[in-house]
């Protein structure tokens, strides 16, 4: 798939609306300017198949275009994160991995399967090959931390309780929230809320987990040790970890493979490494956190 | 200009239709046994709706039957005809009271409490959660509290009109005192036959079943935080009100607008 999305060498073959527009610099000659200049598209090996794959997806809300041809593969049986400035499309993108958006135009494959082609009922079995870590866990408020986790076994499987109060446990443990499964979501904390969320991830044994700013509203340490711990659960379980982030930080900790979006395309992706030696103007502002570059306030 | 004007109508119509596809999805639900698979679910809702309602609706039809047997009781020794009272006892407790008040109380406390129970896990991606754990969230959230809705109410219902043609007696018998026990039942039992149960029945459910949909609908699809979820509740209980009182109307002329079925005029 990756030559696929070796796109650096159709930047001359824009759509009209991708066209250069004329803008004035500084001392005010005419010059012009591609939005995408930067973006080129390119996919370094990753020496993986791609579970997961964006071809030219188009997404708006109105007026507003979020998704503008995005082309991405993210590798099975890796950490990849899919960083970007905010406001820039990274959890539609994870949405439309789910099917819950639909592209405007193009396609979402998962393990080769068009997500938006599926039926209803192939949908629901094809989402339980994910488990998803919301922003803020998304637990259910009428349930305690241990019927939350329990909650997808007792719906998907034939497990008796004791079953399901073993995997329960063991996996409130993993996360260390050993002695909190009576505990309501309100009474927990922010990050306990998302260790809570990332419980009840696991609990189907996923073959692939997003994870939504898992960093959002973290203190640098608990990020630090979350991401520690989506690396160990990682290492031990395996398959495909999305994480979407704007976070430098946590990219540097956990990512074995990073995409970067802005303008609702990939600026660049390739192994973490890779990215970060990145000489494309964008990505090197971007993940060294510069103010000085391409990206503005605007 | 006139743009302006039917912006509002439009989207009225436009929110109609959007409720209608709701519903009909919701009994397609329940019609085509989907929402058996989460049947544990319904029955907690049922649970929830006995615990938490029932004593609200049963006391609001109780003090509206107690209102019922004293305006009549009073009206009818005006007119001379203090012993008639159960005529008003049957009609306004069984035929209209009974109904709006049942609709009353579900929209103010079962509808508004669907649209901030679901929309609140709306905004909180707890409905999106569900989705990608593989669970249709329209049959576990909706669809369920349609159907618990369905098995408890009809019973809440007849006891709630049971509240009302007893707390009518002790208003008209026990309390005026005007008429006998015997003659107040007399008057009372020939103004009403079972056909006109089953018909406040219908109405009740009626009202009941449109309001659980108007709830589901403004919290399945709330947005914008927090506000969104106010402004959605308060949406839902003007629509809801408005059913209510259109249900209401229709199933009288529908039940005994071209028919009292009482012995009047011999």
């Amino acid at each position: 798939m990756a030559e696929e999305y070796e796109r650096t060498e159709e930047q001359g073959e824009l759509e009209p609306e991708d066209q250069p527009t004329q803008v004035v610099d500084d001392d005010g000659s005419p010059e012009e300017q591609d939005e995408y200049q930067y973006h080129v598209g390119q996919q370094r090996d990753h020496g993986s198949e791609d579970a997961i794959e964006f071809i030219d997806v188009k997404k708006s809300f109105g007026r507003n275009t979020i998704l503008n041809g995005l082309n991405l593969g993210i590798p099975d049986n890796m950490i990849s994160m899919i960083l970007g400035p905010s406001g820039t499309g990274k959890s539609v993108c994870i949405k439309h991995m789910v099917g819950l958006l639909y592209p405007d135009e193009g396609d979402v494959l998962v393990h080769g399967e068009s997500v938006p082609n599926m039926a209803d009922d192939d949908l629901f079995e094809m989402r339980k090959k994910f488990g998803v870590l919301f922003q803020d866990g998304a637990l259910f408020g009428s349930m305690n931390l241990y019927d939350n986790v329990a909650f997808p076994l007792r719906q998907h499987t034939d497990k008796g309780e004791d079953e399901i109060a073993e995997i329960v446990n063991r996996r409130l443990k993993e996360v260390g929230l050993g002695g909190a499964d009576d505990k309501m979501p309100n009474e927990l904390s922010g990050g306990m809320r998302k260790r809570a969320g990332f419980a009840r991830a696991l609990v189907l044994d996923p073959q692939i987990v997003l994870f939504d700013e898992p960093d959002s509203g973290l203190d640098p340490v608990r990020t630090a040790l979350l991401c520690e711990l989506i690396k160990e659960i990682h290492d031990e379980n395996g398959g495909c970890y999305v994480v979407i982030t704007h976070d430098i930080m946590s990219a540097r900790r956990v990512a074995e493979y990073i995409a970067i979006l802005w303008k609702g395309r990939i600026v660049e992706s390739g192994p973490a490494q890779e990215l970060f030696n990145s000489d494309n103007q964008f990505v090197r502002q971007f993940l060294s956190g510069e103010a000085k570059g391409p990206l503005g306030m605007e | 200009m006139g743009r302006t004007w039917l912006t509002v109508p439009r989207d009225w119509v436009a929110s109609l239709g959007d409720i209608a596809k709701f519903a009909a999805r919701d009994f397609y639900e329940i019609f085509g046994g989907r929402v058996f698979k989460f049947f544990g679910e319904a029955l907690r809702q049922a649970g929830i709706l006995i615990l938490g309602s029932t004593l609200v609706i049963w006391s609001t039809t109780f003090i509206l039957g107690l209102q019922c047997g004293i305006e009549g009781a009073y009206f009818d020794r005006s007119v001379g005809a203090p012993a008639y009272a159960g005529v008003f006892s049957a009609w306004c407790d069984l035929r209209e009271i009974m109904p709006y008040a049942f609709g009353y109380m579900m929209a103010a406390k079962v509808g508004t409490g669907l649209v901030a129970e679901i929309g609140a896990m709306r905004i909180s991606d707890e409905v999106d959660a569900l989705e990608v754990m593989g669970i249709s969230s329209m049959t576990f959230l909706c669809a369920t509290r349609l159907l618990a809705s369905w098995m408890v109410l009809p019973f809440m219902y007849l006891a709630a009109v049971g509240a009302g043609f007893f707390a009518s007696y002790l208003a008209v018998v026990q309390q005026i005192g005007e008429v006998s026990s015997g003659g107040y039942f007399l008057i009372f039992w020939m103004f009403q036959n079972p056909p006109d149960l089953l018909y406040s029945l219908i109405k009740g459910m009626t009202m009941a079943t449109f309001i659980v949909i108007v709830g589901a609908y403004y919290g399945y699809t709330a947005s914008g935080g927090p506000v969104g979820v106010g402004t959605a509740t308060a949406k839902s209980m003007v629509l809801n009100v408005v059913g209510v009182h259109l249900v209401g109307m229709l199933g009288t002329q529908i039940f005994w607008g071209s028919n009292p079925r009482a012995p009047i005029g011999g």
